[in-house]
């Protein structure tokens, strides 16, 4: 034994490592680039367009808290949808007289705005938009943020996917756009582009999805029968779509470029890693809630369990693949163990180039113009947002330890509108 | 139940599922969508697959003559499997090792049952599963180019019992494996559902094509070429550098070992990546291929002397497509392959270009296939083009006369040819001296522990099975002068040698090599097989009766 015992136990433990990092690397590689497998799939991918029927009647929640700046400009835009048939419940806080305000007077002008208090003592989203669901008069109950830029067209595409697809939910792609703004919304703005463009649709094939927070649209009846979102959630949006897709109901998914809403990326480092955090936890709580286990295939109960891990997995890979790789280059290890430890750097590598493509099929879609300096944001700064990301997984982590599942508030950092907006950004990635 | 949205049918999107979207005559056949359940394609493939095998496999080990490349890598995958590391001299970055760890792995069996089993006549048998794969290849790619059944199975017979094929797909060439992955890579791009991972797979495939033989680099731009026609617009920036990618970081893997080796660069005391590099780089070129009196020339004319009809044939052939690239469809369809053909004859034409045998090996299935194409373009021409609807009854005869009469002289041409080569092949004894020297030196040398031997690499698997020390006993004779490990346990030169296998290979290189020349001159054949230039003789080393001598 001796030396010779101790080479063969760190040979044995690098290469069990090195192939769980490279198989984890992989399977998400495989997955996020889910839609551009082949040119069928791509094109499934987009909303089918609409045939001119409208038949579906939507009601379209707007949650406003402390967001009188941007309400009113939301509201007329959605009021600006082609589509003949919804009503726009802004729900706001008792709390809240500026918002309030604005929300009173666009119902004043327009019949179709109407509005509903929430009088919770302890204030959150999913609360909010309970208190509105019996109000709800349309077939689909649509959601939507205060600050979302949406496509006047986008309610049609969406009757229409109900329609022809017999679906249950439909979920509308979300984009971040200010990719421009800072290094870390870059890969932000990408992390969202992969995963409503991409992988999103992978999980409605599969039959289990993380639905997103806003341009979602459920039946009502389905959602009625749900009960609504959970108010305890940290992640409602995710918990109610594990829900919906574990009994079976029909999720479709659909992304357009014009088509997708529109929203910014957090407006500090610290408020991403709050979201993030939030995020992270609510991921764990909804795995914790144990609805996924009712998913019939055990495959889909493998993508359940991996997809609500990820953060935690995306944490772990990130600290332990340039360690494996150090150790491999500095310990002597066989040539052969040394190989395999280069194996998940390789994914990760080609997660890098597909990374790189991506921003500019981004830019290309979007009609933005990416510079070389971009790309080299974008490669430079992976490893800091990995960093980030771990940061935020092991946040996560302590708080649901310690019981502190509350919505992370302001209050903190002092009442500062755009906090307020990014903690309502609900989309997993 | 969830699911995506049924695919959108506007013009924005045009996501047909034919490999080439461009308009076709209908009289040709439009590949299968699953080749695999084709019955017509199972039939021909099948039917070729077995002539192929029997052709190619009837007198394996006789025909042709042992080679000494054959004998290295042979040796090399013996070493590997031995655990002897990737050579059982010296591994010094003549070539990337993947192409005989190949061999290894393909031999592993056979030699596990029997050990004695390990020499080149009787291991080519496993080349026969690589002219399998690519015969079946060859094929399947012609019809992922749009080819026609009758021309892809053309191309599969053209690739698998031109006499040239059956001579060097026979031998234990890395060629021969580099070809096979060379045609898993363009069959992965032309993939007709254009699939990212397909793609991503052929980038795999070309780079493990490079580590087998380093010289399929110069066929990238070609598969390259092919991946980008075949991929669709929408998805190719990701296929396109997904490929790349995985290429490239296979690619370096070669590198990285010899880093994580401490090899990469030169360095005192120690063979580097770089020096071999250098070595290949600066081989002494051996004349142009036109001229007359080169090397080049004689290795032009050994391929012409087994077969004209696919080298010159398929240079025709690439050479029609190329010029009919505006009009045919064909053409643009065998893109890749006849850019394959135009690289691989450009380097061919380099005016003092290092040139050898095994070089037309990695033409071979491309000049099947654009020669293939090429007839599929003339049989186009002859029966289709141009011709109305309306079109006249003896007009028509016409043309099916022509396309006969054309058929019937090709066939007339190359049927004899053929048949004359594909018999020498499967009747011809080259090995018999080999056979028989190996035999000598098992029965008639008495003790073979401690016998030294110089012999060439392709009979020194033979003399280690019977006894004879590995590496210091039975010894590659080059080595003699050229490995300092070796050299330095012959204090005596060639006096510390008892016998030289004096093969055509060993008699040709001694020119070079003073040990070895010292080694023949000091020796008295003791036994000869075989007659004329090809004769083998075993060369007693006579140390008695010199000044020195009497040591041994």
């Amino acid at each position: 034994m001796g030396i010779w015992g101790d080479l063969l136990l760190t040979s044995v433990f690098i290469a069990a490592v090195s192939l769980a990092l490279f198989w984890m690397a992989a399977f998400t590689l495989w997955w996020q680039m889910h839609a551009w497998r082949t040119p069928e799939v791509l094109a499934s991918t987009r909303f089918s367009r609409p045939d001119g029927n409208e038949h579906v009647s939507f009601s379209l929640l707007l949650p406003a808290r402390h967001e009188q700046a941007v309400l009113d400009h939301t509201i007329q835009r959605l009021l600006e949808s082609t589509h003949t048939d919804f009503e726009i419940i802004v729900i706001v806080g008792h709390d809240d007289p500026e918002t309030t305000a604005v929300a009173e007077a666009a119902a004043g002008r327009d019949p179709r705005v109407r509005v509903v208090v929430d009088t919770h003592e302890k204030k959150n989203k999913p609360k909010a938009m309970n208190t509105a669901l019996p109000h709800c008069r349309g077939d689909v109950v649509g959601v939507f943020d205060a600050e979302d830029q949406v496509h006047p067209e986008l309610l049609a595409h969406v009757d229409h996917a109900f329609r022809t697809t017999g679906a249950d939910v439909v979920q509308g792609g979300v984009q971040l756009i200010n990719f421009h703004s800072s290094w870390y919304s870059l890969r932000n703005c990408l992390e969202y582009f992969f995963w409503f463009r991409s992988r999103l649709h992978l999980h409605a094939q599969k039959g289990f999805i993380p639905l997103g927070g806003n341009t979602v649209f459920v039946r009502t009846d389905v959602l009625r029968e749900a009960d609504g979102w959970d108010p305890n959630c940290l992640a409602e949006d995710c918990d109610l779509g594990v829900r919906l897709s574990s009994v079976g109901k029909k999720v479709v998914v659909a992304y357009d470029s014009d088509m997708v809403t529109r929203e910014e990326t957090p407006g500090s480092l610290m408020s991403l890693l709050k979201q993030r955090t939030r995020w992270n936890q609510g991921f764990l709580q909804v795995y914790r809630k144990r609805d996924w286990k009712q998913l019939p295939g055990f495959g889909q109960r493998l993508l359940a369990r991996y997809t609500l891990m990820t953060p935690f997995l995306q944490a772990f890979s990130g600290v332990i693949i340039p360690l494996n790789a150090a150790v491999a280059l500095f310990l002597d290890v066989p040539v052969g163990i040394a190989f395999l430890t280069f194996l998940p750097l390789v994914t990760a590598a080609v997660t890098f180039v597909f990374e790189v493509v991506g921003l500019h099929d981004f830019g290309k879609q979007y009609g933005l113009r990416v510079r070389l300096v971009h790309y080299l944001k974008l490669v430079v700064g992976g490893p800091f947002y990995q960093v980030l990301l771990a940061g935020a997984a092991i946040r996560a982590v302590w708080r649901e330890q310690r019981g502190r599942n509350d919505w992370e508030l302001t209050s903190h950092v002092g009442a500062h509108l755009h906090d307020t907006a990014v903690i309502r950004e609900d989309v997993p990635a | 139940m969830t699911s995506t949205l049924p695919a959108v049918t506007t013009s924005t999107v045009p996501a047909q599922r034919q490999p080439v979207p461009e308009v076709r005559s209908t009289s040709r056949t439009t590949p299968s969508q699953r080749l695999r359940s084709s019955r017509p394609d199972l039939l021909l493939c099948g039917t070729l697959l077995v002539a192929i095998l029997v052709v190619q496999a009837w007198n394996i080990a006789d025909y042709p003559t042992l080679s000494d490349d054959e004998g290295t890598y042979l040796a090399q995958a013996w070493a590997v499997q031995q655990g002897r590391g990737l050579a059982h001299y010296t591994y010094w970055y003549d070539h990337p090792p993947l192409g005989w760890i190949q061999i290894a792995v393909l031999t592993w069996i056979p030699s596990w049952l029997s050990p004695g089993s390990m020499t080149v006549g009787s291991m080519r048998v496993v080349m026969l599963l690589i002219s399998a794969v690519s015969a079946v290849l060859v094929y399947v790619l012609g019809r992922r180019l749009s080819l026609p059944r009758w021309a892809a199975g053309l191309a599969m017979a053209l690739f698998g019992l031109s006499p040239l094929s059956v001579v060097l797909q026979r031998e234990i060439f890395l060629d021969n494996l580099a070809v096979m992955w060379t045609l898993v890579a363009f069959t992965l791009a032309a993939s007709p559902s254009r699939h990212l991972w397909h793609h991503f797979g052929a980038g795999l495939a070309a780079a493990t094509a490079v580590l087998t033989k380093e010289t399929m680099l110069v066929v990238l731009p070609a598969l390259f070429v092919t991946m980008w026609r075949h991929s669709h617009r929408d998805t190719r920036k990701f296929a396109v550098t997904g490929a790349v990618t995985a290429c490239a970081l296979i690619g370096f893997s070669y590198p990285l070992f010899a880093l994580l080796k401490g090899e990469l660069l030169p360095g005192g005391g120690h063979v580097s990546l770089w020096d071999g590099i250098k070595y290949q780089m600066t081989r002494p070129g051996s004349g142009f291929v036109l001229d007359q009196s080169s090397g080049s020339h004689g290795v032009l004319h050994s391929w012409l002397y087994y077969d004209r009809v696919l080298p010159l044939g398929g240079l025709a052939g690439a050479l029609l497509l190329i010029a009919t690239w505006r009009w045919s469809v064909t053409a643009r369809a065998l893109a890749g392959p006849a850019l394959t053909v135009a690289i691989l004859t450009a380097l061919a034409l380099r005016p003092n270009g290092y040139l050898p045998a095994m070089y037309v090996i990695q033409a071979l299935p491309f000049l099947a296939l654009v020669l293939a194409a090429g007839t599929a373009s003339v049989a186009h021409g002859v029966l289709r083009r141009w011709r109305r609807p309306d079109e006249r009854k003896w007009m028509t005869y016409g043309r099916y006369s022509l396309a006969a009469v054309l058929a019937l002289a090709a066939g007339a041409y190359v049927v004899p040819k053929w048949y004359d080569g594909d018999h020498t092949a499967v009747t011809a004894d080259a090995n018999a001296p080999y056979r028989a020297a190996s035999k000598w030196l098992t029965s008639e040398v008495a003790d073979p522990k401690d016998t030294r031997v110089l012999v060439d690499d392709a009979l020194w698997l033979d003399l280690v099975h019977d006894g004879y020390r590995p590496g210091l006993g039975a010894i590659w004779f080059y080595k003699a002068d050229l490995d300092p490990a070796v050299t330095k346990t012959m204090p005596n030169g060639w006096k510390d040698i008892d016998y030289v296998v004096a093969s055509p290979t060993v008699r040709r290189d001694a020119v070079d090599l003073p040990n070895v020349k010292a080694a023949i001159e000091h020796s008295t054949p003791v036994a000869t097989f075989g007659t004329g230039p090809d004769r083998i003789e075993i060369r007693h080393v006579q140390t008695t009766g010199t000044a020195d001598g009497g040591l041994r």
